[in-house]
C-alpha cells in the first residue's frame, strides 16, 4: 500500500529484517524477496515502523530526558543573573514592551528576591533556589537566549515541543522515534510523565499527523495502573492467556499465509508477542522498589516536598536504561496564593518568591540526583538532560511581586552527551528581558537536538496533505558553538 | 513561519544600477576595512551565491555584490545610496522591524560604520554576475492544463477482448488496464466474503447469521443488488460514511489549546452529516450548506448545523488584545486548509505566506478566499430544531382558544346576566370601598426574551427566557431574540381619575438571589417605563395618549441610578434595583395630570424596557386618591371598583356590551363564572414554547482581511476582497462573477464561494467532483484512484486510472451529485466483487495491487472495530443521533465524544486521526497497545463473555454448534473441520485448567475461546 509517507534520505525500515524477526512462514519469504526488489519505494506502513534506523550521521545522543518546568520559570530568578536588575529595583525598565506579557506589567524593574552565588569551575551564577543543582553547573550548557513567539502556556508549549504553535503537529519525541526507530521492543520509545496534566495537555506530546506508532505513552503519577490494559483480568491466569496467544499466533499465521502481500498482518501477529512481553517488562521498569535505599534517598523519594518528581526522575533513568528515547517530565509545584495553578505550577503571576521557592524545592534535589546518577552510571555519555519551560518571565513586575509571561528571552540548560559543560551561550539584555546575543529560537534548538541525535533537521520530513513537514518548519540552524 | 520559500526578483530592475560611477578610493578602503568583513562573517551564509548553491538563500537577497545589494530581495532594495535612514539594511541591523543577523544584534560601532558607508554612497567594488533568478510567475493559462483542473471530459468506457469479466462500465476501465499489464484478475469472492465486505463497506457492521443465510439462499442474480439497496437504505449507512467526512472536516467538539473548552452544540454538525448522507443530499448541496448554510437558509436548524463545518477547528481558550489578530488569521487558515483539503484536494495552507511552490495557486487567491470568510465567527446559537412542530403547536393552541372563548360568550349571554343581577342586588353593596391601591388584573402579556405568566392576585411572573440571538417562531411569527428584555403588560379599567401607578417587584425563592430581578445577581435595570392609554372600545373619536409619569417613591434606590432614570426618556440610563434586602420592593409614579379615562373603558399598556433580563415577580396597581405619596396603604383587587364603575356609567345596570368584560370582574364572586374565566386563562397560559437547542456554528462578526506578506499580521499589504482560486476559473478575471452575477451585486461572499465551488462550468465543480468520487472509491477499495485524496496538485499522486476517475466524476455530476447510485455502480462491478486471493504471477507484476487484480484485504477503522465488538457481543445500542457520549456506552463509536485533549484511547490506539487538520486517509498502524487492549481490556473481555452466552443459549447446546455460531457471528462463515477440531480441543484444554463446577468451567472456557476469535486478524480484517 503506497502511502504519503516519505523519509527523504533516511534509511528505509528494513522490512526484510523485520520479517525475519517476526518469524513468519513461507508466504512472507516470497514477499521478502519481492520487497527486496522494490526497496527504493516509499516505506510501507505495514512494515515495522519502529525498526531501528540508521541516523544521517553518527549520533552523540541516544536518549533525551526533558525536565519540563511547566508554567514558565523566571530566567532572572534561576540561571540568568542580572546585577543591573538587582540595582534598579523599582526603577523604569528600559526597553520595556507592553506587548511582552499576557497581562499588564508595571514597566518597573523587579529585582530577584533570591541570593545569587557563583558555582563550579565555570563560575556560573545560580539563584539560591537550587542548592543541589548548583553543584552540577559544570555539566550544564546554558542557552540564555531562548525565545519563541507565543505568550500563553498552551500555544508556547506547543511551539516549544512541536516547532510552531498550531496544534496537530508532531512533537519532538514523535519526530525522534519516526526518524530513528525504537531501541527497545518491550517499551514505547516516547514516554511522558506528569501528574496534573499541563495546560495544552496531550497536544504538547502529540504524534500529530505521524502514524500513531510514534505516539507518546503518558504516565499519570496520580493513577494506580500506569498503563492501560497492562494487567490481565484477575480471573485470567497466565497459563490461560499463554494458551490463547499460542492459538492466536497459529491461526493468524494461517490467515497471513494466504495474504502474502499484507505486511501489516505479520506486524500484528508479532505485536501480540510484544504485548505479552511488555506486560512483563513494563511493570519491571516501573517498579521503583528495585532501587536501593540510598538511591531513594538521593532522589528524595520519601521527601514530601519533592517525592512525586523524585519518582518521575528515577523512573526516567530506568526508562532510559531500557532504551526509551525520549522521556519528558512535566514538573513544578506551586502553592496556594502565589498565582499559579496546578497545571502551570511555575506561573508566578502574583508572588514570584513563594512560587519559585516552592517549585525549586520540588524539583531541585531530584533533578540534581538524576544528573549525578546518570553520571555515575555512565549514562550521561549517551543521554542529554534538558531543563526548561515554555517561556521566561518579565523583568518588570506584575502587581507588586509577580512576573508575567515573557517569550522574548529565557534560559534552558542541557547537560550530558554532546554538549559543552559549564558553558554559557547567548545572552539577554542587561535586565534579562530580551534575548539579544546569539539568539536561539525553538527551531534552532530542535535543529541542534536532532543534530545530536544524528539527524539532519532539513531532511527529517513527512509528507502530509501535500506538504513535506519538518519539526523545524522552514527555519532552524544547528548551534555548533555548544557542541563538544 | 520565519522564512518562506525564496523568490528572486526580476533582473530588469538591474538596468538602473549605478555602477558606472567611479567610487572614490577612500570609500573603497572603508568598505574593505569595515564593511566587507562584516558582510562575509554575518550575512553571506544566507545572502550570497554560495548560500543559494547550498539552498540556504533567504529572502531572495544577495549581499555579495553591489547589484544584489541595490536590487534587494523580496522586500525591495537593501539600501538606498546616501540615505541610511530609509535603507532596509540599516533598519535590519538596528533590529528595527526586522532583526538581522538573527543570531544577535551587532555592535553599535558596526552599525554606525554601515550608516556612514551608506551615507558615503555605498562604494562597493564587488561587481559581478549575480545570478538573480527570475521571479517565479504563476502562469494561470498553463496551470489550467493540470489534469485535475481541467473541465470534465466525456469519457467512453473502453471496449476490450471478450472472455474477461465485465459487469459494469467500471470493469471496462479496470480490465483494459489489467490487460495492458498482463494481469489476470481474480474470480468472484464467495458469497460469505462478499456480504461481509458489503456490510462493513456500507454500514460498518457485520452481517448477522440470518442476513448471511438469506443472501446465500437467494438464487436471484439480483441478490447482491438487493443487499446493496437494503444497506443504502439503512440509517447505519450514514453513520459509517459520515465518519469518513468527519475526518476530512477535522470535526471535534472542543477548542483545543488552553482549557480545550467543550462545545456542547457541536454534535449537531455530526448529526447533520449523518442525516445528509442518509438522505443522499446531492453532494453539491452538501458542500454549499457547509460553506454557506447559515446565509442560504438563515435561522434554519439544519443549515446552521451544516455551517458548523467552517468553525469546527481549534480555537484558543484564552485570548488577549495582543494575540487576537494572529489567532484570527490562524482560524481563517484552519478554515481554508480544511476547505482546500476536504473539498478541492488542494493544499491551500501552503499559500498563506507565498505563492504555492508547486501548484498554480497564488497568495492573493488565498487572501481572496480568506476575505470570503471574513464575516465568519464561531459560537453557539439557540435554534429551534423543529419550527414546523412549533408552528403546529401554535396553531393547535389558537384553535383550542376559540371554543373556550365561544363558551365564555355563550355563558355571558345565557347565564351571566341573571347571576350578576342576583349578586348585584344582594352582595354588591356589602363589598368594601376600594382601598388606596387597587391591584390590576393583567389582560395580556408579552416579552422579548422572557416567558411571563400571570398568577392570581394580579401577579406577573417570570417563567424562563430565551438567549439573545435565538431565532424562533413565537406567537405566529419568526423573530430574533434581542439581548435586552422588554415586557408589555396590558390591563383594563373602567374607573376614572387615576392619579398614580404603583409597581411592586417582589422577592421569591425561585429567583436568582431571591430576585426581584432575573439576572444572575437578582438585579434588574429598568431603562424605560412607558404607559399608553387607549379607548377600550376602540372608539376612533377618542385619542390614545401616552401618560406622563413622575417618580415619587422607590423602596430601593441607588443615588446614581434612581427611579427617575426609568421615566427620563433616556434609554441609556436605568433605575437599578439590586438584590440586597431580599425583600419586596415597590415604586410609585404619579401622573402629571390624572387620567380622566375613556367613556367605554380604558386599556392601559405598560411597556418596561430593561438592560438584559427583567423583573421576576411583579404587579401593577393604581390609585384614584389625590395624593398617594408613598406606598403605604392597603391593596385590594380592582374587581369591585370596576363593577361599580361600569354600573355607575350605565344607570346601575349591566349593559349588554359589557357582559363579556364583566366575566373577569365578577369571577371571584361566582363559582360558575370563575370556571368559565379560569378555563380561558389556563389555556392562555399554556402557550407553547419553541424547544430551542444550542448549535455550535457560524455567527455574525469578524472583520476585514488583509493580504499578509509572509503571512505576518504586522506586514499588511492592503485589504483583500472576496474572490476565488484563479486557476479554477475559466478565464483570468479581475472581477469574478458568481453564477453570472456581477461581483457588485450584494451576494454574500460565502454564498458566492459556494456557487463557485459547485459550478461545473464556471468554477471548481470538476475538481470538487473528482475529489469526492475518489474518496468514494478509496473507501471501497482501501485506496483511491488518486492515492493522495487530499492532494490533487503537483505533489500528489497521479490517478492510477485517470479515465475511470473522469468517467465516475461525470456520472456523479450528471446523476445529480448523488452518492448512493455511485456506490451501487461501484459495488456491482466485477472488480469490487472479486476475491482477495493473491496469485504469485500477478504479485510479481503488480506487487502493490495498483491495477486491482485482487480485492485488497484491509483492517477495519477504529470505530468499526469497537462497533463490531459490541455487535458480536449482541449489545450494540443502535439508536441514532444526539449529544456525544463518553467511552462507557454501547452506542456506535461515531457518537463518542471528540474532545481534542481527551481523545478516547480505544479510538486513537487504532488510528483515529487527530482532529486538528483535514485527514483524507488514515494510517493503519500496528502497536502492542492494540494487542494489550484486545488481550486485557475489560471491554473486550466483556464482549467475549457476552458472545459466549450468545453462542450457547442453553446448557444443552453442543459445543461444536457453539463454535460454529461464533464463527458465523464473528467471521460470517462456518469453520473448517480442522478449525472446529482445534477450537474444541482448545476449549477442552481451557476447561481442564479452570477451577469450579463443570458449568462454570465450560462457560469460562467458551469465553476464552470467544476472546481468541476477537483477537484473530480475521476479526478486524475484511477481504
Amino acid at each position: 500500500m503506497a502511502h504519503e509517507n516519505s523519509m527523504n534520505g533516511i534509511a528505509l525500515p528494513a522490512r526484510r529484517q523485520f520479517l525475519q524477526r517476526a518469524g513468519l512462514g513461507f508466504g512472507s519469504l516470497a514477499l521478502a524477496s519481492m520487497l527486496h526488489q522494490e526497496s527504493n519505494a516509499a516505506p510501507s506502513v505495514g512494515g515495522d515502523p519502529l525498526a531501528l534506523r540508521s541516523p544521517h550521521f553518527p549520533a552523540k545522543v541516544k536518549s533525551i530526558i526533558w525536565l519540563f518546568m511547566t508554567g514558565g520559570p523566571s530566567q532572572v530568578d534561576t540561571w540568568d543573573y542580572k546585577p543591573e536588575l538587582q540595582k534598579r529595583d523599582g526603577q523604569d525598565l528600559a526597553g520595556s514592551d507592553p506587548k511582552t506579557g499576557f497581562f499588564t506589567t508595571s514597566g518597573k524593574c523587579l529585582k530577584s528576591p533570591f541570593e545569587w552565588k557563583q558555582h563550579g569551575e565555570s563560575g556560573s551564577w545560580v539563584s539560591g533556589i537550587f542548592p543541589h543543582l548548583s553543584q552540577h553547573t559544570d555539566k550544564m550548557c546554558f542557552l540564555h537566549s531562548m525565545h519563541l513567539k507565543q505568550n500563553n502556556h498552551a500555544p508556547a508549549s506547543i511551539e516549544l515541543m512541536c516547532g510552531t504553535n498550531r496544534p496537530g503537529l508532531p512533537a519532538l519525541g514523535a519526530w525522534m522515534t519516526y526518524g530513528l526507530g525504537s531501541m527497545n521492543e518491550d517499551l514505547p520509545s516516547y514516554v511522558v510523565l506528569h501528574d496534573t496534566r499541563p495546560r495544552g495537555d496531550d497536544q504538547i506530546w502529540s504524534a500529530g499527523f505521524l502514524p500513531k506508532t510514534y505516539q507518546a505513552l503518558s504516565l499519570d503519577a496520580r493513577r494506580k495502573e500506569a498503563v492501560d490494559n497492562l494487567l490481565r483480568d484477575s480471573k485470567h491466569s497466565d497459563a490461560q492467556q499463554r494458551a490463547q496467544l499460542d492459538l492466536i499466533r497459529q491461526f493468524n499465521n494461517e490467515h497471513a499465509a494466504s495474504r502474502p502481500s499484507q505486511v501489516d498482518l505479520a506486524a500484528r501477529i508479532n505485536s501480540y508477542e510484544l504485548a505479552y512481553r511488555m506486560q512483563m517488562a513494563a511493570p519491571d521498569a516501573l517498579d521503583l522498589s528495585k532501587e536501593s535505599e540510598a538511591t531513594h534517598k538521593m532522589y528524595g523519594l520519601d521527601n514530601p516536598d519533592c517525592g512525586t518528581f523524585a519518582r518521575q526522575c528515577l523512573l526516567s533513568r530506568r526508562l532510559v536504561e531500557r532504551g526509551v528515547r525520549f522521556v519528558q517530565i512535566f514538573a513544578g509545584k506551586g502553592v496556594n496564593g502565589d498565582g499559579s495553578v496546578n497545571d502551570v505550577p511555575w506561573d508566578c503571576h502574583s508572588d514570584l518568591e513563594t512560587n519559585h521557592r516552592s517549585c525549586g524545592l520540588y524539583t531541585d534535589q531530584p533533578a540534581a540526583a538524576l544528573l549525578a546518577d546518570l553520571d555515575a552510571r555512565g549514562l550521561l555519555e549517551s543521554t542529554l538532560v534538558i531543563w526548561g519551560g515554555e517561556f521566561g518571565r518579565t523583568s518588570d513586575s506584575q502587581g507588586s511581586k509577580g512576573r508575567d509571561h515573557n517569550p522574548n528571552g529565557f534560559t534552558i540548560w542541557m547537560a550530558g552527551a554532546g554538549v559543552k559543560g559549564g558553558f554559557h551561550y547567548g545572552a539577554t539584555d542587561e535586565f534579562g528581558y530580551k534575548a539579544v546575543t546569539n539568539k536561539v529560537h525553538v527551531n534552532d534548538l530542535h535543529a541542534t537536538l536532532l543534530h545530536l541525535l544524528g539527524l539532519e533537521h532539513t531532511k527529517l520530513t513527512y509528507r502530509f496533505n501535500g506538504r513535506d513537514y519538518r519539526l523545524t518548519d522552514v527555519a532552524g540552524n544547528v548551534i555548533s558553538d555548544i557542541l563538544v | 513561519m520565519r522564512h518562506c520559500w525564496v523568490t528572486a526578483v526580476l533582473l530588469s530592475l538591474l538596468a538602473s544600477s549605478s555602477w558606472a560611477q567611479s567610487p572614490n578610493e577612500d570609500g573603497l578602503a572603508f568598505f574593505e576595512q569595515k564593511i566587507r568583513p562584516v558582510l562575509v562573517q554575518h550575512c553571506y551564509s544566507c545572502h550570497s551565491v554560495q548560500a543559494q548553491d547550498a539552498k540556504k538563500l533567504q529572502g531572495g537577497l544577495f549581499l555579495d555584490s553591489s547589484e544584489g545589494t541595490l536590487t534587494g530581495g523580496e522586500n525591495g532594495p537593501a539600501l538606498i545610496k546616501g540615505n541610511s535612514v530609509d535603507s532596509r539594511l540599516l533598519k535590519a541591523l538596528k533590529y528595527d522591524g526586522m532583526e538581522m543577523p538573527p543570531s544577535g544584534k551587532l555592535s553599535d560601532e558596526i552599525i554606525a560604520d554601515f550608516a556612514k558607508w551608506i551615507e558615503m554612497g555605498a562604494p562597493d567594488p564587488r561587481h559581478g554576475a549575480t545570478p538573480i533568478k527570475p521571479k517565479r510567475e504563476i502562469n494561470l493559462e498553463e496551470g489550467r492544463k493540470w489534469w485535475s483542473f481541467q473541465p470534465l471530459r466525456i469519457v467512453v468506457p473502453p471496449s476490450g477482448a471478450d472472455g474477461l469479466r465485465r459487469q459494469t462500465p467500471v470493469d471496462n476501465f479496470i480490465v483494459a488496464a489489467q490487460t495492458q499489464q498482463q494481469l489476470q484478475p481474480n474470480g468472484p469472492a464467495s458469497k460469505e466474503k462478499l456480504i461481509r465486505r458489503a456490510y462493513f463497506d456500507l454500514i460498518g457492521l457485520p452481517p448477522t447469521p440470518e442476513q448471511i443465510d438469506a443472501f446465500i439462499q437467494e438464487a436471484s442474480p439480483r441478490a447482491f443488488e438487493k443487499v446493496i439497496d437494503g444497506l443504502l437504505e439503512s440509517p447505519h449507512y450514514g453513520e459509517k460514511w459520515a465518519r469518513h467526512w468527519l475526518d476530512v472536516a477535522r470535526f471535534a467538539e472542543s477548542g483545543g489549546y488552553e482549557f480545550d473548552g467543550f462545545r456542547p452544540g457541536a454534535y449537531h454538525y455530526r448529526d447533520w452529516v449523518i442525516r445528509a448522507i442518509n438522505n443522499d443530499l446531492p453532494y453539491d448541496q452538501f458542500v454549499r450548506m457547509q460553506l454557506a448554510g447559515d446565509q442560504l437558509q438563515p435561522d434554519d436548524y439544519l443549515a446552521a448545523s451544516a455551517s458548523g463545518f467552517l468553525v469546527a477547528g481549534p480555537y484558543p481558550g484564552q485570548t488577549t488584545v495582543k494575540t487576537i489578530e494572529g489567532i484570527r488569521y490562524d482560524q481563517l487558515d484552519d478554515m481554508l486548509m480544511t476547505v482546500g483539503g476536504s473539498m478541492l484536494g488542494l493544499t491551500l495552507g501552503c499559500v498563506r505566506c507565498h505563492d504555492h511552490k508547486y501548484d498554480p495557486l497564488q497568495q492573493k487567491d488565498y487572501y481572496a478566499l480568506a476575505a470570503s470568510l471574513a464575516k465568519t465567527e464561531h459560537g453557539p446559537r439557540m435554534i429551534d430544531p423543529d419550527p414546523a412542530a412549533t408552528r403546529q403547536a401554535w396553531d393547535r393552541y389558537q384553535q383550542a382558544h376559540q371554543p373556550l372563548v365561544a363558551a365564555l360568550q355563550k355563558f355571558s349571554v345565557e347565564q351571566l346576566p341573571q347571576r350578576f343581577a342576583a349578586w348585584q342586588s344582594s352582595e354588591l353593596a356589602r363589598q368594601p370601598d376600594a382601598s388606596r391601591w387597587q391591584i390590576m388584573e393583567p389582560v395580556a402579556l408579552d416579552a422579548e426574551r422572557a416567558f411571563l405568566k400571570w398568577l392570581p392576585g394580579g401577579l406577573v411572573v417570570y417563567d424562563g427566557h430565551f438567549n439573545p440571538g435565538s431565532n424562533l417562531f413565537r406567537r405566529g411569527q419568526r423573530r430574533n431574540v434581542g439581548s435586552a428584555d422588554r415586557y408589555t403588560i396590558t390591563l383594563n379599567t373602567f374607573q376614572k381619575a387615576i392619579t398614580s401607578f404603583r409597581l411592586d417587584t417582589l422577592a421569591d425563592k425561585s429567583l436568582p438571589q431571591r430576585g426581584p430581578g432575573v439576572n444572575g445577581d437578582g438585579s434588574f435595570q429598568l431603562t424605560e417605563l412607558k404607559v399608553m392609554a387607549r379607548p377600550l372600545d376602540g372608539n376612533p373619536a377618542e385619542t390614545p395618549q401616552e401618560l406622563k409619569l413622575k417618580p415619587v417613591f422607590a423602596a430601593f434606590e441607588d443615588k446614581d441610578q434612581p427611579l427617575s432614570h426609568a421615566v427620563d426618556g433616556n434609554p441609556e440610563t436605568a433605575w437599578v434595583v439590586r438584590s440586597t434586602a431580599k425583600k419586596d420592593n415597590a415604586a410609585v409614579f404619579e401622573l402629571e395630570t390624572p387620567l380622566a379615562g375613556f367613556a367605554g373603558g380604558t386599556e392601559l399598556t405598560f411597556e418596561l424596557k430593561f438592560r438584559d433580563l427583567g423583573i421576576g415577580r411583579m404587579r401593577f396597581s393604581f390609585s384614584t386618591e389625590p395624593n398617594p405619596a408613598t406606598w403605604a396603604g392597603d391593596l385590594t383587587p380592582q374587581h369591585v371598583g370596576e363593577m361599580r364603575a361600569i354600573l355607575a356609567a350605565n344607570a346601575n345596570k349591566l349593559p349588554d356590551h359589557q357582559r363579556e368584560a364583566m366575566v373577569r370582574w365578577f369571577s371571584p364572586f361566582d363559582v360558575e363564572t370563575a370556571k368559565i374565566y379560569q378555563a380561558v386563562r389556563d389555556q392562555i397560559m399554556a402557550e407553547p414554547r419553541a424547544a430551542l437547542t444550542e448549535v455550535y456554528t457560524t455567527v455574525a462578526g469578524g472583520q476585514d482581511v488583509y493580504l499578509l506578506r509572509r503571512g505576518e499580521v504586522d506586514n499588511k499589504q492592503g485589504k483583500a476582497e472576496p474572490g476565488f482560486v484563479q486557476v479554477l476559473l475559466p478565464t483570468n478575471a479581475a472581477v469574478q462573477p458568481a453564477n453570472g452575477q456581477p461581483a457588485s451585486s450584494p451576494t454574500d461572499p460565502r454564498i458566492a464561494l459556494s456557487d463557485w465551488m459547485t459550478s461545473v462550468d464556471r468554477g471548481a465543480g470538476p475538481l470538487l467532483a473528482r475529489v469526492m468520487v475518489n474518496r468514494l472509491w478509496q473507501h471501497h477499495f482501501g485506496e483511491g484512484i488518486v492515492g493522495t485524496p487530499n492532494d490533487f496538485g503537483a505533489q500528489g499522486e497521479r490517478p492510477t486510472h485517470p479515465e475511470l476517475l473522469e468517467w465516475l466524476a461525470a456520472q456523479f455530476v450528471s446523476g445529480g451529485w448523488k452518492l448512493k447510485p455511485l456506490h451501487k455502480q461501484i459495488m456491482l462491478s466485477a472488480v469490487y466483487q472479486q476475491s482477495h486471493e493473491v496469485s504469485a504471477d500477478n504479485l510479481q507484476r503488480d506487487p502493490t495491487n495498483r491495477y486491482l487484480w485482487h480485492f485488497q484485504t484491509r483492517r477495519l477503522d477504529a470505530e468499526l472495530i469497537r462497533d463490531s465488538l459490541l455487535a458480536v457481543g449482541g449489545n450494540l445500542d443502535s439508536s441514532l443521533y444526539g449529544p456525544s457520549i463518553l467511552d462507557q456506552t454501547p452506542r456506535r463509536s461515531v457518537y463518542l465524544r471528540v474532545k481534542r485533549s481527551e481523545l478516547i484511547p480505544m479510538m486513537t490506539m487504532f488510528d483515529a486521526p487527530e482532529p486538528t487538520q483535514s485527514v483524507g486517509e488514515r494510517i493503519s498502524t500496528t502497536v502492542p497497545t492494540q494487542s494489550l487492549a484486545m488481550m486485557n481490556s475489560p471491554f473486550v473481555r466483556q464482549q467475549a463473555e457476552k458472545l459466549a452466552l450468545r453462542i450457547r443459549p442453553a446448557k444443552e447446546t453442543p459445543l461444536a454448534q457453539a463454535v460454529d455460531s461464533a464463527y458465523r457471528i464473528a467471521f460470517a462463515r462456518i469453520p473448517s473441520e480442522a478449525e472446529r477440531v482445534q477450537m474444541l480441543a482448545f476449549i477442552n484444554a481451557q476447561n481442564s485448567i479452570i477451577a469450579g463446577d463443570p458449568e462454570t468451567k465450560t462457560t469460562q472456557a467458551l469465553v476464552e475461546f470467544c476472546q481468541v476469535l476477537l483477537c484473530l486478524n480475521e476479526f478486524v480484517y475484511i477481504d
